[in-house]
């Protein structure tokens, strides 16, 4: 079966290849079969076949990743109805299709978590992906009712044919929607649980790909129905920055209070989601937002399936239970060191070409306390990377299993070392991807990225050159390894992990040396980390969950389960009807 | 060091008798002289130690209270290129200021095999020398040169930051000539160290950590 | 040729760092009423440590600590110019811009605390999370400062900034030089903002268990790191340099406010220079972009 997988996996890749080189589309009036003025189609627009790669590409890691789990039948069909119905997403030319996938989506997701998550955490789950599918749905019949289609091209003449309120009334609704599968702070009382509880080799796809079809829905919504570009200083504009900046920052500061790898890696996604979301509120943040979407899954992937591995080996998910593993498992370490290189956007990695791209646009636009505020959030991002590494790799272990652990198998590594050459790649020739990314601005009619050749990063107020950065960068590291290692002095190694300078002391195992999990934790004296880290938006639900019970036991009053009450409630319900039917 | 102090006709020599004059006499031509049998490289490395001198802020005994002062303002070290240094890995000297006693020898082992050679041990008071104060104390060791090498001894009890910049001056002349030499001493001479620090801590000695280094003579 | 460009720039930064770090403990020794040890003081330190016979690792990572630590400091100073209309001594400014050494600056740390993590001390580990505690906090108002300035003019190019300047931002913008001012106490590590290397408080914070050629590499990449940072502000906001003589001054006259700062004021702890850093800096750095802004529309 995991054979099968990948091969359908490398089909899939090659089918999504060929439709970016040869598009092609499928038409269909419904009216033959009595259905009137309802349209469907599918096509391979570019901005689809963006997509449609992120998704084969992370379906084939993901079926590589999978090769030392034993898993039902059941679960693989599961992954592949998935995998298909976020094709549908992508390449639906009418929203119709496009709900029937997300829906699709939204069930199998369901259906794939329950193998693994705890009653509480799947409910929570179906609860938000369920008022998100009904309040697209709300807007996508909204939307119908402006042009009699649901098709793409007559999408934003709908949108201009509905009266101002219904038009607010439609961009809320989607906003809700799209806000809930991002994880938006607020909505995403669901999602840290659910990444935190899924199986290890799943999280990298919910992670990965699953936030990514929102986000291709907010690009359509906001290009190709609303046309962002028209409305430059509306309350859509300042909902979405602040929405994604407010996410940023608050998770960020969230992630610091965990224990468990993955609830770490679920608050950065929200934090990594918050970003594109904040710049996708100006048309020309459309190349930013591509950019850090293409990035993030990269690294995402990346991330989630190194975890992966380090649970599989060490049976260990919590910090405190880690520590030490650099030198039993060193492949791994380097891959984990350049996953979070990029994941703190530092220059000569991947991750800064999109954060750059990122900080342009909101500097052209003037937003200039957004960006401090971005590019705060971004530096405060440091500390929970750090967590991540010191906690797993570094500092000491804090087990008798740990010191004897072997290196990940070899399953585990490819799709690593896959993801760390292309993130390497990419940073070193960030304008690689600058003509790619054109023909989709072209075909969203939005201004294009200058194209300065393929190692220089180059946008409308300046450029960087990605190579000169990565070889400055490694010249001056051989030269200094070099000088240093020609040194007199000779180089004693530590006979063990204790010797340490301890104060004179001499510390044996059970001295509590690793300090990993408590790291970010004393940031609680700080004021408003201090407000962020205590309130928390379970208080809401909860608070919201009891007002149901409360109006729920007030509706016991009436329908209080006893015959008489009951059938005397029908009858004055039956007296009421007759008497406005006679009218 | 205040001059005038000896009135005239009155001098040192006057006090010694002959066995002592002799001594007195070859030990200031010892300080005095300039053996230079380095070869130019130790001169010039030797030259730049003496002018960079790293304190380990460790106070091991009573006699610490005299090294704060020898720091700051007053008497201000930091001329001669003297300054506190935080970690053993970090430091040059140790500064063994008193008695020791067992509890804090095995400190003061274990932090001088983690400081990193040329290492050097400058010894306050005269509880480092015969046991001073306290030389029937149960607790206390009475000649520090068993346990640990010493370049210098700084005598007193307890010494003055002046006679403590001395000792720290003279430290400095035998680091030029190349004389203190009391990290390969120590490495030399290990078992006997080791034998002596065994017999006093028991089976809470250090950990012999660096005892299998001396036998590496490679590495990166 | 670009290679002797980025030599004289990187041994400008060697010697003039080492030198003004040794007149760092002498300002500061007369501040405290006593005479201190020579200007060439530092020099003899990191002497002594690459003379040391003998330095200790923790395996090849720790190794690399400081070499990153190192090539993050040298980067970042190839990246800024040291002369606003000159072709000499242009680094590869013109192929990486303002928001490229923002980030590099945050490079170095990173990886050192790297090899820091490594060596297992916890006290080392500790002094690594108060330094990335106190980054964040101290990049706020230097952030909102910066990105006012690149608005004003128009341009992320350090060059252009500092060419630009008719009147000194100092003189021009002086609520945002104020903020930048505070961050900046904090990124050269002075008091109230130092308490990352606590020397016994924390066992010197990250710089705990290096030795001998190690720490010797991490004095350096101090001297050439503060050098660099000193070029930025002077280039920011000190309406950059036309010659040697003119950028040796102007740094030196930054740097001496700082070690003024740095000795009359005790020390903060982490989280109160995370309270103070985020409020009272930032609202003066607000303040000055937004009349910087809103005024000269």
């Amino acid at each position: 079966m995991r054979m099968f997988t990948i091969v359908i996996s490398i089909l899939t890749l090659y089918g999504v290849l060929d439709l970016s080189v040869a598009p092609a589309s499928w038409h269909m009036d419904l009216a033959k079969i009595g259905l009137e003025n309802i349209a469907i189609g599918v096509h391979a627009t570019a901005l689809s076949n963006f997509f449609a790669l992120l998704v084969a590409m992370s379906f084939m890691i993901i079926s590589i990743t999978t090769y030392h789990y034993k898993l039902s039948k059941g679960f693989y069909f599961l992954l592949y109805l998935l995998t298909a119905s976020l094709m549908l997403i992508v390449y639906s030319a009418d929203y119709l299709l496009f709900f029937i996938g997300w829906e699709v989506m939204s069930i199998t997701t369901y259906l794939l978590l329950s193998y693994t998550l705890t009653y509480k955490a799947l409910v929570k789950y179906i609860i938000f992906a369920m008022a998100s599918a009904m309040s697209l749905l709300a807007a996508i019949v909204i939307l119908y009712s402006g042009a009699h289609s649901f098709l793409y091209a007559d999408a934003h003449h709908a949108y201009t044919a509905l009266s101002s309120t219904l038009q607010t009334v439609f961009v809320v609704l989607m906003l809700f929607a799209l806000f809930v599968k991002l994880g938006m702070i607020g909505l995403h009382y669901w999602l840290v649980d659910s990444y935190s509880q899924s199986h290890d080799f799943f999280t990298p796809f919910l992670s990965a790909v699953i936030s990514k079809m929102a986000v291709y829905a907010l690009i359509v919504l906001l290009v190709q129905v609303i046309d962002i570009a028209a409305l430059p200083n509306t309350w859509i504009v300042y909902t979405l920055a602040l929405t994604g900046l407010m996410s940023s920052i608050i998770a960020n500061f969230k992630a610091l209070n965990e224990d468990s790898i993955k609830r770490v890696l679920a608050y950065s996604s929200i934090a990594q989601l918050g970003y594109i979301v904040t710049v996708l509120s100006f048309a020309d943040g459309m190349s930013g937002a591509l950019y850090h979407s293409l990035i993030h899954t990269l690294v995402k992937l990346l991330l989630f399936i190194n975890v992966a591995g380090i649970i599989y080996m060490t049976s260990k998910s919590k910090f405190s239970e880690l520590g030490g593993l650099i030198y039993r498992m060193p492949q791994s370490f380097v891959m984990l060191l350049i996953g979070i290189i990029v994941l703190a956007g530092m220059p000569p990695l991947a991750g800064f070409a999109s954060k750059y791209l990122i900080y342009n646009t909101l500097l052209e636009h003037g937003n200039l306390l957004i960006l401090s505020a971005m590019m705060f959030s971004s530096a405060s991002a440091f500390l929970y990377i750090y967590k991540l590494i010191y906690g797993i790799y570094l500092g000491h272990p804090t087990s008798k299993k740990l010191e004897s652990i072997q290196e990940v198998p070899l399953m585990f590594l490819i799709p690593q070392y896959l993801l760390s050459a292309i993130l390497v790649i990419i940073g070193t020739f960030p304008g690689l991807l600058t003509g790619y990314f054109n023909t989709i601005l072209v075909e969203l009619g939005i201004k294009q990225l200058p194209q300065e050749g393929i190692s220089v990063l180059a946008t409308q107020n300046g450029s960087y050159n990605g190579f000169i950065v990565i070889a400055a960068f490694m010249v001056v590291f051989m030269l200094v390894l070099l000088i240093l290692l020609s040194l007199r002095s000779k180089v004693k190694e530590a006979k063990d992990r204790f010797d340490i300078a301890y104060c004179g002391e001499v510390p044996n195992e059970g001295t509590h040396l690793h300090y990993g999990y408590s790291m970010g934790k004393e940031l609680k004296r700080v004021g408003f980390i201090a407000t962020i880290l205590k309130n928390s938006s379970s208080h809401f639900y909860e608070y919201l969950s009891k007002q149901l019970f409360a109006f729920a036991t007030f509706f016991r009053k009436i329908y209080s389960g006893n015959l008489s009450v009951n059938f005397n409630i029908a009858m004055i319900f039956l007296l009421v009807l007759l008497l406005w039917g006679l009218k | 060091m205040q001059e005038g102090f000896i009135k005239e006709g009155f001098t040192q020599e006057s006090l010694l008798d002959e066995t002592h004059l002799k001594e007195q006499k070859q030990m200031e031509s010892d300080l005095n002289s300039d053996t230079s049998h380095q070869s130019s490289v130790d001169y010039l490395m030797n030259w730049f130690r003496k002018r960079s001198i790293f304190v380990l802020a460790y106070g091991t005994g009573c006699g610490a209270i005299e090294m704060p002062p020898t720091f700051t303002s007053r008497y201000d070290a930091e001329r001669l290129g003297i300054r506190g240094a935080a970690t053993p890995r970090q430091a040059d000297v140790i500064i063994v200021s008193g008695y020791c006693s067992y509890k804090t020898l095995r400190r003061i082992i274990r932090t001088y095999e983690q400081m990193s050679n040329p290492k050097y041990v400058l010894a306050l008071g005269s509880c480092t020398i015969n046991g001073g104060m306290y030389w029937d104390s149960y607790n206390t060791i009475k000649k520090l040169e068993e346990y640990l090498p010493v370049d210098m001894y700084v005598n007193g009890c307890m010494p003055r930051p002046e006679s403590i910049l001395e000792g720290f001056i003279a430290l400095q002349k035998e680091i030029a000539e190349g004389k203190a030499s009391s990290w390969q001493k120590y490495e030399e001479n290990y078992e006997f160290y080791r034998k002596n620090q065994e017999a006093v801590l028991g089976s809470k000695v250090a950990p012999a950590y660096d005892a299998d280094w001396y036998l590496y003579d490679g590495g990166l | 040729m670009i290679i002797f460009d980025l030599l004289g720039m990187l041994l400008t930064a060697y010697f003039v760092g080492f030198l003004y770090y040794g007149l760092y403990r002498n300002i500061t020794a007369r501040f405290q009423r006593r005479i201190g040890p020579t200007v060439l003081q530092s020099f003899f330190d990191s002497i002594k440590f690459f003379s040391k016979d003998e330095s200790t690792s923790h395996g090849w990572m720790f190794y690399l600590g400081p070499v990153i630590m190192t090539t993050g400091a040298v980067m970042t100073l190839f990246f800024i110019p040291f002369f606003y209309e000159s072709e000499s001594f242009r680094g590869l400014s013109q192929y990486g811009n303002l928001f490229v050494v923002l980030y590099l600056i945050m490079l170095g740390p990173l990886g050192n605390a790297m090899g820091v993590g490594v060596s297992g001390s916890p006290f080392a580990a500790m002094g690594i999370t108060r330094g990335l505690t106190r980054m964040f906090a101290m990049e706020l108002p230097f952030y909102i400062a910066v990105i006012a300035l690149m608005s004003i003019n128009h341009s992320a190019d350090i060059a252009t900034i500092a060419a630009n300047q008719t009147t000194i931002n100092a003189f021009a913008y002086p609520l945002l030089f104020i903020g930048a001012l505070f961050s900046f106490i904090a990124m050269m590590g002075n008091s109230p903002f130092d308490v990352v290397g606590a020397p016994v408080e924390v066992y010197s914070g990250p710089a705990a268990e290096f030795s001998g050629k190690f720490l010797g590499l991490l004095m350096s990449q101090s001297s050439i790191m503060s050098f660099a940072k000193l070029v930025l502000m002077v280039n920011l906001f000190l309406g950059g340099a036309g010659g040697f003589i003119e950028l040796l001054v102007k740094t030196f006259i930054l740097f001496l406010f700082v070690i003024a700062f740095g000795s009359i004021y005790g020390r903060f702890k982490t989280p109160q220079s995370v309270d103070f850093l985020v409020k009272v800096p930032t609202a003066i750095a607000v303040a000055g972009l937004l009349l910087a802004t809103l005024g000269g529309q």
